[in-house]
C-alpha cells in the first residue's frame, strides 16, 4: 500500500533526487566491488590465482578451494556452536544493554551517576591478557561454552547507544504508565522495548556478528575442547595450514605439504563466513532502514 | 515532608532518610542494574590488578610474591625512547584524520540513503554498503596497495590517460601520503557498517515531524536540517565522546598492511610499536606500562570530551 | 495503557522465547567438556629405572623393554607450531606408533601467537604432559616447568643417545644451567644438502639467448640481465620486463635484501652478525666495509634502471604475481620464498621462463656461503614437564621416535600400504608418488607421513640406515628426477647435475663452533632484544631509500646510517652477543 507521492515535485527536490540517487549508487558500486572480487578469488583455480589481475570474474573456475575448507572435519561442530553462541549471546546482550540503558535513562535514578561512570571506564582500561586468562580459569570457564557468552555479556558501548535512544522518547508515555500503576520493570518491558526497535536490532546485529566472528575466545579458553571449537576457529586453522609457517631460516627439505594458495583460501574462508551474516541480515534490517510506509513506530 | 530546619538546609539524619527513601523508589532500577554492574566489577575491574606488572620485571610463572619491583623504570624508558613520539604523532594524526572523516561520511551517507524512496534499492544499496566491513584488512590492503602501484594500477592508469601527468607516480612510497591513504581506505572500509547506527537513530524519528514540515513549506534539503539532523543529534554526540576517548588506541593491522619501509616514519603506531617491544619481545611489564598509559590518556581524553559536550549541548555519557 | 489481548499475546509469546533462550543458556553453560587429564599411567608401566636391553651401538628398533610397558597411556601435548592435517593419531603412522609404544597423544597446536600462548601456559602453571615450545623456551625454563632430561635419556633412551653420538653436548641449555630441557627435533643430524635453492636466479631463457655465459660475479648477473633487456624490452604484449626484482614486504627483507649481503661477501649466515672465525669478534654485518659495496651495486643496478622500482612498496602477492607473469628476469632469494610464483608458471609450460641458481659473488675473491657447515644446530624441540605422569614413559616414547623403525615410520609409512622393497632397496611406488602429488593434504591426513617429524629427533637427508636405505625420502636420484627438461639443458650447459654442483661445497668451509648463531636463545628480559630491535628499526629504513637513491648520494646516506647505528649503541649490542657466542662455544666444547 504506497501513498501516492505529491505531484507537483519541485525543481529543487528533483535535483535534489538525482544528486542522491547518483551519490548513493556511486557508494554501491565502490563498495561492491571488494567483495565481488573476493568471491572472484574464491572461485578461482589457486595457482591461477598467484598471477594476479583478477577482478570481478574467475578466470579459471574451480571448487577446489571449497573443498579443501569442508574437507576439515570438525568445520560442522564449529557451525553448530557458533550459531548458539550467537543466539543466545545476541538475546542476552541485547536484553541486558536494554535494561542497563533504561535505568541510566531515569534521570531520577539515585545511582545513575555512579553506574554510567564505572562503566564507561570499562571501554578504556584493561588488566592485559594474563590477568584476564588467570581470572577465567579461577573462575572455572576454562573449556565451558559459558566462556562465550558471560565475560563479554555487558557492554558499556551497547549501553550507551541504546540509552541515547530512550532519550529521544517523550517521558510523557512513562509518566501515564506510571500513573497507571506499572512498575519500573514493566515500563521497560512493555514500554521502552518495543519502542526501541532500531536500536535493540542495530545492537543485536553487532552482538551477534561480534559472537559469529570471535575465535580469540576458544583459542585461549577452549582450544583443548574440540567439541567446544567454534566455526572461525576452525578457519582460522585452515589459514595456518596454508601459511607455510617457515621459518625463514629453516633448510627444511621435507615436502611442503600446503598446494593450495593461501590467496585463494583467504577469500573462500572470508565467503563462508560472510554469506550466513547476510542470509541473516534481511531480517534485522527492516528495523531500521526506514521506509516510507514504516508508519506509527508509536502505538 | 520532612520539617526542615528553618535556615531551609537539612540535616545530616534527615539527608539519609531522604536517601533511603529515594532507594527504595528506585528498587526496581537497582534491581535491574546492580548485578550487571557486579558483573562489570568481576571481569572488567578485578583483572585490573595487571597493572603492578608494569612496576615490575614481571616473569610468567612465578608468583606474585616473587617478582621484582622496579618501580617508574619502564615509563623512564618509554618517556626517554625518541620512536615513542615518533609513533605517538603517527597516532594522533590518524586518528584524528580517521575521527572527522568516520562521523562526516557515513553520516552523510546515511542521510543520502535515507531519501532514497525505492525501497527495495534502498535497502540493496545499504546490505552491500557494509560488505567491505566483514573483508578482511589483509584483502583490502591488497586491492588498495594493487590500485595505487606503478605496474598497471587502475590510478595511475586513470591519471595517465586523462593527461593529468606524464609519468605514474608511486603512491605509497609517498611517506606524506600515507595518512591520506589510510583514511580514504578506512572510509571505504567502513563507512557502510558505520552507518547502520545513523539509520536506525533516523528510524526512530516520527513521521508527523515530516509531515509538518512539509506543510510549512520546506523542501528536501530542509527538512534534513531541521528533523533529521537534529533528531539524530544525541546518537551523534554519544558516538562522538565515545570515540574521542578511543583517539589513541587505534589497532595497527592496517596501517601495518598498507605501510612498507619507505614510510615507515609515518606508517608506525603505538599499538604496533607495543607489540613489537612489548609482548614481541616477552617484555611484559613493558607492555603493560603502554597499556597504562593508553588508558589513562584515554580516560582524560573521555572526560575532557564528557565535560565539553556537556556544557556546551547539555548531552553526555556520564 | 490499554491492555490490546492481541499485543498481549505478542509479549508473551517473545516472553516464552526468551525464557526458552535463557534455560538453553543455563544448560549449555552447566554441560562443559574439561580437557582430557593425562590419564592414569596404566598400571605399573614398570616405572623404575630399567636398564635397557640394546646398549647404545646396536641401533635395533624398539624402546630395549617389553611387556608391561606397553599399558596404553595418553600424553597431552602442545606444539607451538600449526598442524592442521592432524587426526589424533588415528592415521597409519599414529596407530603404529601407538601400537609399538602404547602411547597416544591428545595434542593441540597453535593457531595465533605461540608467544603469548606460552605466556599463559607458563602464568598459569597448568603444564601439558610434552611441549615444543620452539623460541619460548626460556619463559618455561623461568617458570621451573620444565624437567632436566640429562639422566632419562642417560638411562632409557638409547636411540636417542645414539642419533645425537658426541653432539650429546650441544643440547645443554646453558653454561649455567647445563640441563637439557629439549630434545631437538627441527634439526637434523647428519644432513647433507643435496639442492641449491638460494644464490642468485636468472630465467632460462635469459642464459639461452646469450649462450650460457658464466654468471659469477654481480657483474656479469649485471649484464646479462642489461644485455637481454636490450633486446627484449617488452614482453609479447607490450607490458615491460623487469631485470631485478626484490622480495621486500615485512621480514621477508632479511631473505631477499640484507643476507645477500654477506653470502656474496664470504660472510657465513649469523642473523644480523658477522663473527669472526678465528677471533670470534662480532660484527653487526651490515658494518662490515665491504657490504657497502654490495649495496652500492644495487643502487647502481636501481641508477641503470634494471631494479624494479616498486621492490620496496609491493606486497607478497605482487611480488609473486609479477613472477608469474614471467616479465621478472632475475631474482635474488631463496627458492621456497618464489615457488608460488614459479609453480604458476610451470603450470602453464612455460619452463623456460623458471629459473636457475647461480653462485654469485662481489668479485671473484669471495666464495658463495650457502653451503658453509654448521654442524649439528640445535634449537628448538620436545620437552617433557614436570606435570607429565610418567616421565619414563615419555621419554621412551620419544626415544622410540629416534629409533629406526620410528624414522622409516614418520619418513616413508608403512611397509606394503607406502613402500615397498625391491631387491633391498625402498621404493616409492607409483601409485603412491601419484597419490602425493595430486592430493597432498589428503594423503597426509590418511598416511600420517611427515606429521611426527617435529615430535622426535631425526637424521638429515644422505643418512644410511642399517640396510643401507636413506632415512629419509630426498635423496640424490630423486632430486634430478624432479627437474624439469629446460632445467636440465641449462644445468647440462653449465657442465653440472644440481644447482648444487654450481656453489661451493660445505667441505671448502671450516666447521663454525658456534653453530649457527641465529639460533642462540637471547633471554627475554635482555638490553640486546631491545637493541636488536632498535638496529632493525634504523636498518630497515635506511637501506631501501639507501639503494634508491640517486648515486652521488650513496655514500652520505651510507655514512648517516653507520652513524645512527653508531649512536644507538650498535657497540654495546655486538659486545652483549660477543658473549653470548663465546658461552655457546665453550658450551659446545668443553
Amino acid at each position: 500500500m504506497r501513498r501516492k507521492v505529491q505531484s507537483a515535485s519541485s525543481l529543487s527536490d528533483r535535483l535534489f533526487d538525482a544528486f542522491v540517487y547518483t551519490f548513493v549508487t556511486a557508494v554501491l558500486v565502490v563498495t561492491l566491488y571488494p567483495f565481488l572480487n573476493v568471491l572472484a578469488i574464491s572461485l578461482n583455480d589457486s595457482i591461477d590465482t598467484v598471477r594476479g589481475g583478477i577482478t570481478v570474474y574467475p578466470r579459471k573456475f574451480t571448487l577446489k578451494n571449497y573443498e579443501v575448507i569442508f574437507a576439515y572435519k570438525h568445520l560442522g561442530t564449529g557451525f553448530r556452536n557458533s550459531a548458539l553462541r550467537t543466539l543466545i549471546g545476541t538475546a542476552l546482550g541485547v536484553i541486558s544493554a536494554s535494561m542497563l540503558a533504561y535505568t541510566l535513562s531515569r534521570k531520577d535514578f539515585q545511582g545513575r551517576r555512579f553506574v554510567s561512570v564505572f562503566l564507561a571506564l570499562t571501554m578504556y582500561v584493561s588488566g592485559g591478557l594474563i590477568p584476564f586468562f588467570l581470572l577465567i580459569r579461577d573462575l572455572n570457564l576454562m573449556n565451558t561454552f559459558a566462556v562465550y557468552i558471560l565475560p563479554g555479556m555487558v557492554s558499556a558501548f551497547n549501553v550507551f547507544v541504546i540509552r541515547s535512544f530512550i532519550d529521544g522518547l517523550p517521558y510523557a508515555l512513562q509518566e501515564s504508565a506510571k500513573i497507571d500503576g506499572a512498575n519500573d520493570f514493566t515500563i521497560y518491558w512493555r514500554i521502552i522495548l518495543p519502542l526501541t526497535k532500531p536500536a535493540l536490532a542495530t545492537i543485536a546485529l553487532f552482538v551477534a556478528v561480534g559472537q559469529w566472528n570471535s575465535w580469540f575466545d576458544t583459542y585461549l579458553f577452549n582450544s583443548q575442547s574440540e567439541h567446544l571449537t567454534t566455526l572461525q576457529y576452525e578457519l582460522m586453522k585452515v589459514l595456518q595450514s596454508t601459511q607455510s609457517n617457515v621459518d625463514y631460516r629453516a633448510r627444511n627439505m621435507t615436502e611442503v605439504m600446503a598446494q593450495v594458495s593461501p590467496e585463494s583460501i583467504k577469500m573462500a574462508i572470508t565467503m563462508v563466513v560472510t554469506l550466513p551474516i547476510l542470509f541473516v541480515y534481511p531480517f534485522l534490517q527492516r528495523y531500521f532502514v526506514k521506509g516510507m510506509t514504516l508508519g506509527a513506530v508509536k502505538t | 515532608m520532612e520539617a526542615a530546619t528553618t535556615t531551609g538546609k537539612m540535616t545530616r539524619r534527615e539527608r539519609t532518610v531522604r536517601f533511603f527513601r529515594t532507594a527504595l523508589r528506585n528498587r526496581w532500577l537497582y534491581a535491574m542494574s546492580l548485578p550487571f554492574v557486579v558483573w562489570v566489577f568481576v571481569f572488567s575491574y578485578l583483572p585490573l590488578w595487571g597493572w603492578t606488572m608494569a612496576f615490575q620485571r614481571y616473569r610468567p610463572g612465578r608468583p606474585f610474591s616473587e617478582q621484582e619491583w622496579v618501580g617508574l623504570d619502564h615509563f623512564r624508558a618509554l618517556f626517554q625512547d625518541a620512536l615513542f613520539y615518533q609513533v605517538l604523532r603517527n597516532t594522533l594524526a590518524m586518528s584524528m584524520m580517521g575521527l572527522v572523516a568516520g562521523f562526516v561520511v557515513p553520516i552523510f551517507f546515511a542521510l543520502m540513503l535515507n531519501e532514497v524512496r525505492q525501497m527495495l534499492y534502498k535497502r540493496f544499496v545499504q546490505t552491500v554498503s557494509y560488505l567491505p566491513h566483514f573483508v578482511s584488512w589483509v584483502v583490502v590492503a591488497g586491492i588498495v596497495t594493487k590500485m595505487l602501484s606503478t605496474d598497471g594500477g587502475a590510478v595511475n592508469g586513470l591519471l595517465l590517460w586523462l593527461g593529468v601527468i606524464d609519468e605514474p607516480i608511486q603512491f605509497m612510497a609517498k611517506g606524506k601520503l600515507f595518512w591520506f591513504i589510510v583514511t580514504l581506505a578506512d572510509v571505504w572500509k567502513e563507512t557502510g557498517w558505520n552507518a547502520i547506527i545513523y539509520l536506525a537513530a533516523i528510524a526512530g524519528i516520527g513521521p508527523e515531524l515530516y509531515e509538518a514540515a512539509r506543510v510549512d513549506g520546506a523542501n528536501r534539503i530542509q527538512q534534513i536540517w531541521h528533523i533529521t539532523l537534529p533528531g539524530i543529534r544525541t546518537t551523534i554526540i554519544i558516538l562522538l565522546i565515545m570515540s574521542i576517548g578511543h583517539l589513541i588506541s587505534i589497532g595497527f593491522e592496517k596501517q601495518f598492511l598498507l605501510g612498507n619501509n619507505l614510510v615507515r616514519e609515518y606508517s608506525q603506531v603505538l599499538d604496533l610499536y607495543a607489540l613489537n617491544y612489548g609482548l614481541g619481545m616477552g617484555r611484559f611489564s613493558f607492555g603493560t606500562a603502554i597499556n597504562m598509559f593508553n588508558s589513562v590518556v584515554s580516560i582524560l581524553l573521555l572526560i575532557t570530551a564528557n565535560g565539553i559536550f556537556k556544557r556546551v549541548t547539555r548531552e553526555s555519557i556520564m | 495503557m490499554g491492555g490490546v489481548t492481541d499485543s498481549m499475546n505478542q509479549q508473551r509469546k517473545w516472553l516464552g522465547l526468551l525464557l526458552a533462550v535463557i534455560m538453553l543458556a543455563g544448560l549449555i553453560a552447566g554441560c562443559g567438556g574439561k580437557k582430557n587429564d593425562g590419564g592414569g599411567s596404566g598400571g605399573n608401566a614398570g616405572g623404575g629405572a630399567s636398564t635397557s636391553a640394546g646398549s647404545g651401538g646396536s641401533g635395533s628398533a624398539g624402546s630395549g623393554d617389553a611387556g608391561g610397558e606397553l599399558e596404553p597411556i595418553t600424553f597431552t601435548f602442545y606444539s607451538a607450531d600449526p598442524s592442521p592435517n592432524w587426526q589424533n593419531m588415528q592415521d597409519a603412522v599414529g596407530r603404529a606408533i601407538t601400537a609399538a609404544t602404547g602411547v597416544t597423544l591428545d595434542a593441540e597446536f597453535e593457531v595465533g601467537d605461540a608467544a603469548q600462548k606460552i605466556a599463559l601456559i607458563a602464568a598459569s602453571g597448568d603444564y601439558p604432559h610434552l611441549i615444543s615450545p620452539k623460541g619460548d623456551l626460556g619463559k618455561l625454563v623461568e617458570a621451573g616447568a620444565m624437567l632436566d632430561l640429562t639422566d632419562l635419556i642417560e638411562q632409557h633412551a638409547p636411540n636417542i643417545k645414539k642419533l645425537f653420538g658426541d653432539q650429546l653436548k650441544r643440547l645443554r641449555y646453558s653454561e649455567d644451567d647445563p640441563s637439557i630441557y629439549v630434545i631437538p627435533t627441527y634439526a637434523e643430524v647428519g644432513q647433507t644438502y643435496f639442492d641449491a635453492g638460494g644464490g642468485f636466479q636468472l630465467q632460462h631463457r635469459v642464459v639461452k639467448e646469450l649462450g650460457y655465459p658464466r654468471i659469477r660475479t654481480v657483474k656479469d648477473f649485471e649484464n646479462a640481465i642489461r644485455e637481454y633487456l636490450r633486446k627484449h624490452p617488452t614482453d609479447e604484449n607490450g607490458n615491460p620486463n623487469i631485470g631485478l626484482s626484490l622480495n621486500a614486504d615485512d621480514w621477508r627483507m632479511y631473505i631477499s635484501v640484507t643476507n645477500p649481503a654477506f653470502y656474496t661477501t664470504g660472510g657465513p649466515d649469523d642473523g644480523e652478525y658477522h663473527i669472526d672465525i678465528d677471533t670470534y669478534e662480532v660484527t653487526y654485518h651490515f658494518r662490515r666495509p665491504i657490504e657497502k659495496e654490495y649495496f652500492r651495486w644495487l643502487n647502481h643496478m636501481n641508477a641503470e634502471g634494471l631494479l624494479d622500482n616498486e621492490s620496496f612498496v609491493q606486497k607478497y602477492d605482487q611480488y609473486l604475481a609479477k613472477i608469474a607473469s614471467g616479465r621478472v628476469l632475475g631474482l635474488i632469494d631463496q627458492r621456497w620464498d618464489f615457488q608460488e610464483g614459479e609453480n604458476a608458471l610451470k603450470a602453464e609450460g612455460k619452463f623456460e621462463y623458471g629459473y636457475g641458481h647461480y653462485p654469485v659473488t662481489l668479485t671473484e675473491e669471495f666464495k658463495e656461503t650457502s653451503f658453509w657447515p654448521v654442524g649439528f644446530s640445535p634449537g628448538w624441540g620436545v620437552g617433557i614437564t614436570v606435570d607429565n605422569p610418567d616421565p619414563v614413559r615419555a621419554i621412551k616414547f620419544l626415544d622410540f621416535l629416534a629409533s629406526e623403525e620410528g624414522q622409516i615410520l614418520d619418513n616413508w609409512g608403512i611397509e606394503g600400504e607406502h613402500y615397498v622393497y625391491e631387491n633391498g632397496k625402498r621404493v616409492v611406488p607409483e601409485a603412491v608418488l601419484e597419490r602425493k602429488k595430486n592430493d597432498p593434504t589428503g594423503f597426509q591426513r590418511e598416511s600420517g607421513i611427515g606429521l611426527y617429524h617435529n615430535l622426535g629427533a631425526h637424521y638429515g637427508d644422505g643418512v644410511l640406515d642399517s640396510t643401507g636405505n636413506y632415512y629419509t625420502t630426498n635423496f640424490p636420484e630423486q632430486i634430478v628426477a624432479t627437474y624439469n627438461d629446460v632445467e636440465k639443458e641449462t644445468l647440462a650447459a653449465y657442465g653440472a647435475t644440481t644447482w648444487k654442483d654450481l656453489f661451493p661445497s660445505e667441505k671448502e668451509f671450516p666447521v663454525k663452533p658456534w653453530g649457527a648463531a641465529w639460533n642462540i636463545q637471547v633471554p627475554a628480559d635482555s638490553e640486546l632484544n631491545v637493541l636488536q630491535e632498535r638496529m632493525k628499526e634504523i636498518t630497515w629504513r635506511r637501506i631501501p631509500q639507501a639503494i634508491l637513491a640517486p648515486p652521488e648520494d650513496f655514500d652520505r646516506i651510507w655514512d648517516e646510517y653507520q652513524k645512527e647505528l653508531l649512536a644507538a649503541g650498535v657497540e654495546r649490542m655486538e659486545d652483549e652477543y660477543e658473549k653470548l657466542v663465546r658461552a655457546r662455544i665453550r658450551l659446545w666444547n668443553e
